[in-house]
């Protein structure tokens, strides 16, 4: 007689599994990967090798590494909080942009005497309005009319690349560099609006996403407002039950991570580039971090070492091509990365068992514990 | 075996010692039924006694796990709707299982592998016409689902088994959507397929219905067959002992000294469904200071609009609440809390819990906004913890662990620890929908004495139920509710179950008297 | 002069419109089903990519085109397998799908030593109907001037409306994406439907992408498709889930693509990326009309797109 195997909802999944699954999904991804580079001819140990070498080989690779991060750890936590609570926030591409432009047109805009600490807040804050206010042109309306906010958010991401070439490619505003008539690029932002460096390349930035993702984790266990917003993420029933304004708590959790995307945008423009320059921002770290915050399983606190992480595949692309691999393989990891880690949700999710070998005869109407 | 030898034909449906369970809980055990050729045979039970599981397992839907069925004599196997439906056996759900955004004809060509690969919409509709018409059954056929009555729609259930020529037809529950005319024009119908040699299984708990449509009558409780009588021999009286079983306990519990003044006065109330009419039909009750009201029915009468409305999660269109003379009617969900409205729901993780956060977390869902959990815009860890392990040992919440979610939790210290945070907080008025449905005898009566402890606290308790034995071990006076009204009052020393039972089922006192 | 502007403006809304076409008319099916794919922009470059190669290696362009459409299926499957079998959020698994087809359809068109990128077309889509008919006035260039593709678009799209609202095995579809547990109570294997009509959406969005690689572009590149593959998941929504308004909605983006090099044409200076926001602002100002409030549920959209189906559960 066969049996077929049972797949049921599981309890509690055992913390060794919740960091197994990403784990694994990372290696299965390289296996992956690797298979694909064998199979088109190509050196897979050399090139994971070289990847390796590049990310966390020097100091200099290093910081290279967490520079690439930063922007990610801050569009990580965006997507994160937002899917925490079935808010499918997927522009955080456009909120990023959008935050640059806000945040370089402050930069532009401010007098070259400005102290220091008030232009590098006021600029970094521009941005995280910036992201906000381009996340509420998908939030209000789906909270107060129901639209579909994939959609609007997908397509304000297309409208956001567009803006921002608009303003430094195909046309003469504030935020062109007059003096690049050949070549248009960003106008540079005040001296004094700069964050300051650290070591090699990597600036205070980085530290600031850092400190703005354990800030997401602070809010969300330990003040009221995040105890009503995992309430809300948990069940609106219940939230509703217990008098939390539920509509006004998505609003707020829609803006916030629009911000925090904002943000990613004002510290690449105040911090490594030091222009809202559109070629520098387009690359797709709005996506990455919804990779990151998967990844993550949407803990705040995991996503800053899987934005390292990501960070060094990212900075490890261009190596590859020096050896003849073309660097989109980072790309196909990346999928693949998602790929395992959303399909390992379900083995968090769930467990497969065999039925037990025959069914004890238990009165009618028994309870059988279910812990 | 018995009746076999007074039918010359075999049953077309025999279920022979069936067993089906639920994550280890049986929903059916034991079963043996059998269904004649013609007959119409109603299942009557209370809410849980396994009538829909029964008829589930015989239209396919589930497997059951021992047992055999036999279709027309031979043993036979369904592994999914599709199978009983080949053989003749459709099943018309409590919930209707059909495609709302569809028309009538596109729902009835639906999965059937008669129909033409090439749909021609106007065979379809005329076909669907000519059946309607035949039952006396008039639908649009081009009409979309949403855009029918609920009483239409279920004909267009009735329709497709028709028309898929299904043999026998299961009704659950059939007249619990439908209005008195509507029921009468159903049953006219159901005699009119049985006449044509269909059998027909029909789920109820209106005692005259069965006595009006069956032939004969199986009496199910606790998941186990009671009885099998024909409907002609029946009295309503004996049905319903049959039903609740035992003759009720009176209860045992200290009548209670002094009863107060009014604490919740509801007048007139109107709420409206989820379908869209008055689920609550200008309904009045008064609950005083240090007693418990019961409020009886079967489910679906109103009940959960009743109580949604009074805490303000469902909009009250009509009438008045008042709590202890002030007019709460409009007041949001929060506004009511504070002024001291505790609500224990019927459905633990659907609403009054949050299952994916800890026991600590939700034995602080409404008062996490003061002292002690709050300190400004901070929450204290601490004081969830030291509070939630109060709580916990002085409610005997058993299972927890660091960080479990509680979902994880058994029912009954799901229920305790839900009705412990509802009970803590300043309160004078306690609404409780169902409190001890589901669990164990030991969680049942620590449940129990929490409510009584409420009275005696001279808190006022609306108890909201279906169970009986719960109804009378602890309401003070109790009141029946059927479609939206309440159609009887009465102390409870003189409640039986019988008066309640009939009560319940729509029979006025007059006819019983 | 105008006249032919407006013509010139028209003839290219078909050839711009027509790979949107399929890969829109592929995602209705797909969500007609109530499974929402995201991956569209990653299986249609896998398709353009495969399709090009396989053309490129053997010279022939319909086996470019078989190629590309099994190259979406095969992509499709990993989406079906994660949604349908393993119930996980079909909004990531999408998302991971296109990030995935994009890396794999920029690394084969740059692996090697003599990769693809950069390289010319061996072939590509001719019209089919000689010069002489095309050059008709008015019907000519509207309808005659096409390459087969176009005519096949417009096959797969009056096809799939019959199939869709005419055939039983269309009403199946339609039911399994409005209420799978209906459905399945009347007979209906809901997974199979699903993986079905996945993978035939994968296969057009393919066919779409390799419309690119093996009609419009003469070589390939890195991305020769934009983002074609995100703007007809919008499309599905403002065609309210129909193959025939599908048709209409991709030709007015493909028109309004080409819409910046017919103002300049008629002297009018609007900057390009300005008049490319067209699309995007159209798209979005048409959701908050159509699928806001109560509206929405007479767009048609499908009642169970995106909700993983459990059965037996009580």
């Amino acid at each position: 007689m066969t049996r077929r195997l049972i797949v049921e909802p599981r309890g509690l999944a055992p913390w060794w599994l919740k960091l197994l699954i990403p784990i694994a999904s990372v290696i299965a991804a390289l296996v992956l990967g690797a298979l694909f580079l064998m199979l088109t001819g190509n050196d897979w140990l050399d090139a994971y090798g070289k990847m390796v070498d590049t990310a966390f080989g020097s100091s200099r690779g290093f910081a290279e590494t967490l520079v690439s991060a930063t922007p990610l750890i801050l569009t990580g936590v965006a997507a994160a909080i937002a899917f925490k609570m079935l808010v499918w926030n997927i522009g955080g591409e456009g909120q990023l942009l959008f935050g640059a432009i806000v945040a370089g047109g402050v930069g532009v805009w401010l007098s070259g005497s400005t102290p220091p600490i008030v232009a590098i807040t006021a600029v970094i804050i521009a941005g995280a309005i910036g992201g906000a206010f381009w996340a509420s042109l998908s939030a209000v309306p789906k909270v107060y009319l129901g639209t579909n906010e994939i959609i609007t958010t997908l397509m304000l991401n297309f409208i956001a690349l567009l803006l921002i070439n608009y303003l430094v490619f195909d046309s003469f505003s504030p935020w062109r560099d007059p003096e690049s008539a050949q070549f248009p690029q960003g106008r540079p932002i005040i001296e004094n609006a700069r964050i300051p460096e650290v070591f090699n390349r990597l600036d205070w930035g980085f530290f600031i996403a850092v400190a703005v993702a354990i800030l997401a984790w602070f809010v969300i266990s330990k003040t009221r407002s995040g105890f009503e917003y995992r309430i809300v993420g948990d069940s609106f029933d219940t939230a509703r039950y217990a008098g939390i304004k539920v509509p006004k708590k998505v609003l707020g959790t829609f803006l916030a991570s629009g911000a925090a995307a904002g943000l990613a945008g004002s510290i690449m423009v105040a911090g490594i580039l030091g222009r809202m320059d559109p070629r520098s921002l387009d690359l797709g770290l709005g996506f990455t971090g919804i990779i990151v915050a998967a990844l993550a399983r949407l803990n705040p606190i995991a996503i800053i070492p899987v934005a390292v992480l990501m960070g060094a595949l990212h900075n490890a692309g261009p190596a590859l091509q020096s050896i003849g691999i073309p660097s989109s393989t980072v790309t196909i990891l990346q999928g693949a990365i998602l790929l395992f880690a959303v399909a390992g949700e379900f083995l968090i999710s769930n467990r497969i068992r065999r039925p037990e070998r025959s069914v004890e005869e238990t009165t009618a109407g028994a309870e059988v514990s279910a812990a | 075996m018995s009746e076999g030898t007074m039918i010359q034909t075999p049953p077309v449906v025999e279920l022979r010692d069936m067993d089906k369970s639920f994550y280890g809980v049986f929903a059916n055990a034991d079963v043996n039924f059998s269904l004649a050729p013609g007959e119409v045979h109603a299942l009557l039970g209370e809410n849980g006694a396994g009538k829909s599981t029964l008829c589930s397992v015989i239209a396919g839907l589930y497997r059951p796990d021992a047992g055999e069925m036999l279709i027309d004599g031979e043993p036979t196997v369904f592994k999914s709707p599709k199978d009983a439906l080949a053989a003749g056996v459709g099943m018309v759900y409590q919930h209707f299982r059909l495609v709302s955004n569809l028309t009538v004809a596109e729902n009835l060509a639906l999965g059937n592998p008669e129909v033409a690969l090439r749909l021609s919409q106007k065979e379809l509709e005329e076909e669907a016409r000519e059946i309607g018409e035949k039952y006396d059954f008039p639908v649009d056929p081009s009409a979309r689902i949403w855009q029918l009555s609920v009483g239409q729609q279920q004909r267009v259930e009735i329709l497709k088994l028709l028309y898929r020529n299904a043999r026998i037809l299961i009704l659950d529950e059939p007249t619990a959507v439908l209005t008195p005319q509507e029921g009468e024009a159903l049953f006219r119908t159901m005699r009119v397929m049985a006449d044509e040699g269909r059998s027909l299984i029909f789920i109820s708990h209106k005692l005259h219905e069965v006595k009006q449509v069956s032939d004969r009558v199986t009496v199910l409780r606790e998941g186990r067959v009671v009885g099998h009588i024909n409907a002609a021999d029946a009295e309503p009286r004996d049905l319903a002992r049959m039903m609740v079983g035992k003759d009720l306990e009176l209860p045992t519990r200290a009548p209670n000294e002094s009863i107060g003044d009014p604490t919740l006065v509801v007048k007139d109330l109107v709420v409206v469904g989820d379908r869209g009419l008055d689920a609550v039909n200008r309904l009045s009750i008064t609950v005083n200071a240090g007693e418990v009201v019961g409020i009886a029915g079967v489910s679906g009468n109103g009940q959960r609009e009743l109580a949604q409305g009074i805490v303000g999660l469902m909009k009250v269109t009509a009438g008045s609440v008042h709590l202890e003379g002030t007019d709460v009617t409009q007041m949001s969900v929060l506004a009511k809390i504070k002024r001291g409205i505790a609500y224990v729901p019927q459905s633990r993780l659907g609403m009054g819990l949050a299952p994916g956060l800890t026991t600590e977390d939700n034995l602080a869902l409404k008062q996490y906004r003061e002292a002690p959990y709050s300190k400004g815009p901070l929450l204290s860890g601490r004081a969830f913890d030291s509070r939630g392990e109060e709580l916990i040992e002085e409610f005997d919440i058993r299972g927890v662990r660091p960080g479990l979610p509680i979902r994880l939790l058994s029912g009954g210290n799901l229920q305790k620890a839900l009705i412990a945070r509802e009970v803590v907080q300043d309160h004078s008025l306690l609404i409780a929908r169902s409190p001890t449905r589901g669990l164990d005898v030991g969680a049942t009566s620590d449940v129990r004495d929490q409510i009584l402890a409420e009275r005696d606290r001279g808190v006022a308790v609306l108890l909201i139920s279906e169970d009986l034995d719960e109804l009378l071990a602890l309401s003070d006076r109790l009141l029946v509710i059927y479609e939206g009204e309440i159609v009887g009052e009465m102390p409870s020393s003189e409640a039986t179950a019988e008066r309640l039972g009939l009560l319940m089922s729509g029979q006025s006192e007059v006819q019983t008297a | 002069m105008n006249e032919s502007v407006l013509m010139l403006t028209i003839v290219a809304a078909i050839g711009l419109g027509t790979p949107i076409v399929y890969a829109t008319v592929g995602e209705i099916l797909a969500e007609r089903s109530g499974i929402l794919n995201l991956g569209v922009q990653g299986m249609m470059l896998v398709g353009a990519v495969m399709g090009f190669w396989a053309t490129f290696q053997t010279g022939s362009l319909w086996l470019g085109v078989l190629v590309a459409m099994i190259a979406g299926a095969a992509l499709s499957v990993i989406h079906a397998f994660n949604s349908v079998t393993l119930r996980v959020s079909q909004i990531v698994s999408g998302l991971a799908l296109t990030i995935f087809g994009t890396g794999i359809a920029i690394f084969i068109g740059r692996a090697g030593s003599n990769p693809l990128v950069g390289q010319p077309s061996r072939e590509i889509f001719q019209p089919v109907l000689p010069q002489s008919l095309a050059d008709i006035p008015l019907i000519g260039p509207l309808i005659l001037g096409h390459d087969s593709l176009v005519y096949l678009s417009w096959v797969v799209v009056a096809a799939t409306s019959f199939y869709l609202f005419r055939t039983r095995p269309g009403l199946t579809v339609r039911a399994v994406g409005e209420d799978p547990a209906s459905a399945e109570a009347a007979g209906v294997n809901v997974s199979q439907v699903r993986y079905v009509h996945v993978m035939i959406g994968g296969a057009l969005a393919g066919l779409g992408g390799a419309y690119f690689s093996l009609a419009l572009v003469p070589s390939w590149q890195d991305n020769p498709i934009g983002q074609s593959g995100w703007i007809a998941i919008a499309l599905v929504i403002l065609a309210s889930w129909r193959p025939w308004r599908a048709l209409w909605v991709a030709y007015l983006f493909g028109a309004a693509g080409r819409v910046s090099f017919t103002f300049q044409t008629l002297g009018i200076a609007i900057p390009a990326t300005l008049l490319a926001m067209l699309p995007f602002i159209l798209a979005i100002l048409a959701m908050l009309v159509l699928t806001s409030g109560k509206r929405a549920r007479f767009l048609g959209a499908p009642a169970a797109l995106g909700i993983p189906y459990f059965r037996e559960e009580r």
